[in-house]
């Protein structure tokens, strides 16, 4: 972790002084380190996944939590949501026919093109970068918030799961709330990218709205990824709250952590969902 | 009546918070441009940043860069097998890597990581009155710690995006070999044969510019705006991601449409 001006204030000066004794790591140990810390965060994660999964079929009932945090993170994402993907679809239609016009005059499929990368990749992949930055964030600044004013020692102190009661609603919530506002922000993309095919080329909203590429594959890819992405961001972002450790600076930390995880985990998965797609329904 | 009222209300206040967060970012621009023409920056500092913005960066600007360039074959996949267009492949990922894929992406990796990591910082120093030691020192804040982020962000991010339009075609070169059969050498050749001019890159790294700036401000802006103790600095993070991501989307866009 990088040094700011502000440890020298944190850090106690023996401890500070023992790290200026410690030998600095070379070459092969740096690489070792890193591994292992991979190594434990991959199993951490596995293991925050598992115990979201069995509490979600065994755990307490509480539809009130859940309610609670699919308002707060479907409904007050909505406006973030629209502005983003209303103007990416903007640019992105913008950019296609930009693109087209340098081999083919012709736009007429630019619409059907648009809408079929649209379901299959670009709405449920750009949305969940969104959200992984805006929800991502308020969960681990939440639960970060939590574990350094230690609520969430005194929750284990009353043999209260952590995972059961602060990770399962949003989890749930999650899952559902990002399949619904990514079926909203394709409407958006693909609403906005109509009107800029209108007025930057001509193209007519009657042409534009062709529905002809699309298919069932396409759509079973859409819906893999919005629910891969929404289950992927609650259990990164929670797992970098609960390891929260440090006064505000820690919070900080925690926090850029689970927005620099989730968006990884979201491309990553992208990737893989993609492969696995195109390799399943070609063309 | 009274719900209409409550929901003007909400968007009045909204807007008001909108105009004041964007109003102090220009205040701060104007700030940190008078110390810049003066010259008057703390050196030690920019480097110091650069080395923990920039060089601690690479690994995740790696990932992402290779696994764009990879997603961005994978989707151009389906339109080249049916057209049969193997030749033009590279051109049809490199065309929206350069200009849009890269860059954004770029910038929305390296705001999670720098942005947010930068506000945190700030807002800690703002907590533990770290701000206000530096002022009864005599030390300017602006020139001794904001100025040298700005720079440090808007380097960072114009070299990662550089780095990474490279790094993603490389990996859009290597997924397509793997995944359609189209050689490298082809690949290049689509990217190299015309329709990709100079003019495409210098597109994205302007971007990439834009974007560096506004990361910047609104991180210094949220992170000097702190209140609040340790969840005050969690709920200023999660603020300046949101605000700077709608910032680089909304930029994307004037900057799209004001180069062609």
């Amino acid at each position: 972790m990088a040094r700011t001006v502000a440890s020298p204030t944190i850090v106690p000066p023996a401890q500070s002084e023992l790290r200026a004794l410690a030998p600095e790591p070379t070459g092969v140990a740096i690489l070792g380190a890193r591994a292992i810390e991979l190594a434990r965060v991959g199993h951490e994660l596995y293991s925050v996944f598992v115990r979201t999964l069995y509490y979600c079929a065994r755990g307490r009932r509480e539809p009130g939590a859940i309610l609670q945090q699919m308002y707060e993170i479907g409904n007050r994402s909505v406006f973030f949501l629209t502005v983003v993907m209303g103007f990416i679809g903007m640019i992105l239609v913008f950019q296609a026919g930009l693109q087209a016009k340098r081999v083919v005059p012709d736009l007429t499929l630019l619409g059907a093109t648009y809408l079929e990368l649209l379901i299959r990749d670009l709405a449920a992949s750009i949305g969940a970068l969104m959200l992984a930055t805006r929800v991502g964030a308020g969960i681990a600044a939440e639960i970060g918030s939590m574990v350094v004013t230690e609520q969430v020692d005194a929750l284990r102190m009353t043999a209260a799961d952590p995972i059961d009661y602060l990770v399962k609603p949003r989890f749930i919530a999650s899952v559902l709330m990002t399949t619904c506002l990514i079926i909203w922000s394709a409407a958006v993309a693909f609403g906005s990218g109509m009107i800029t095919a209108y007025t930057a080329f001509d193209v007519q909203p009657r042409t534009f709205m062709n529905m002809s590429l699309v298919d069932a594959g396409d759509l079973t890819i859409g819906l893999a990824k919005c629910v891969a992405y929404g289950a992927a961001i609650p259990v990164v972002s929670a797992h970098s709250g609960l390891s929260t450790f440090g006064g505000s600076e820690g919070v900080g930390w925690a926090t850029t952590r689970a927005v620099v995880n989730s968006s990884l985990a979201v491309i990553m998965l992208n990737m893989f969902i993609s492969a696995a797609g195109f390799l399943v329904f070609p063309g | 009546m009274p719900e209409t009222k409550k929901a003007t209300q909400a968007a009045g206040e909204a807007f008001l918070m909108i105009t004041e967060t964007v109003g102090g970012m220009g205040v701060l621009a104007g700030r940190i441009v008078a110390r810049l023409a003066t010259l008057n920056v703390d050196g030690a500092e920019v480097w110091r940043n650069l080395y923990r913005m920039g060089v601690k960066s690479i690994p995740i600007v790696i990932v992402t860069a290779l696994f764009t360039g990879a997603i961005m074959v994978i989707q151009a996949a389906p339109l080249v097998e049916r057209y049969g267009a193997h030749g033009l492949l590279g051109w049809g990922a490199g065309f929206g890597t350069l200009r849009e894929i890269a860059p954004l992406l770029t910038a929305l990796m390296i705001n999670g990581r720098v942005g947010a990591n930068n506000t945190a910082e700030l807002g800690t120093m703002v907590v533990t009155e770290q701000i206000d030691a530096l002022r009864v020192l005599a030390i300017d804040p602006i020139s001794f710690l904001i100025a040298p982020r700005f720079i440090a962000i808007v380097t960072t991010l114009l070299l990662s995006t550089i780095f990474a339009d490279a790094l993603a075609l490389f990996g859009a070169a290597y997924s397509g070999l793997g995944l359609l059969g189209v050689a490298p050498g082809v690949f290049y050749n689509g990217l190299t044969s015309g329709l990709l001019g100079i003019g495409d890159v210098l597109g994205g790294l302007v971007k990439s510019i834009v974007f560096g700036i506004v990361m910047a401000l609104a991180s210094c802006q949220y992170g000097l705006g702190v209140t609040g103790g340790a969840p005050g600095v969690g709920k200023a993070v999660n603020a300046t991601v949101v605000a700077s991501a709608a910032g680089i989307f909304i930029l994307d866009y004037v900057v799209s449409f004001m180069l062609d």
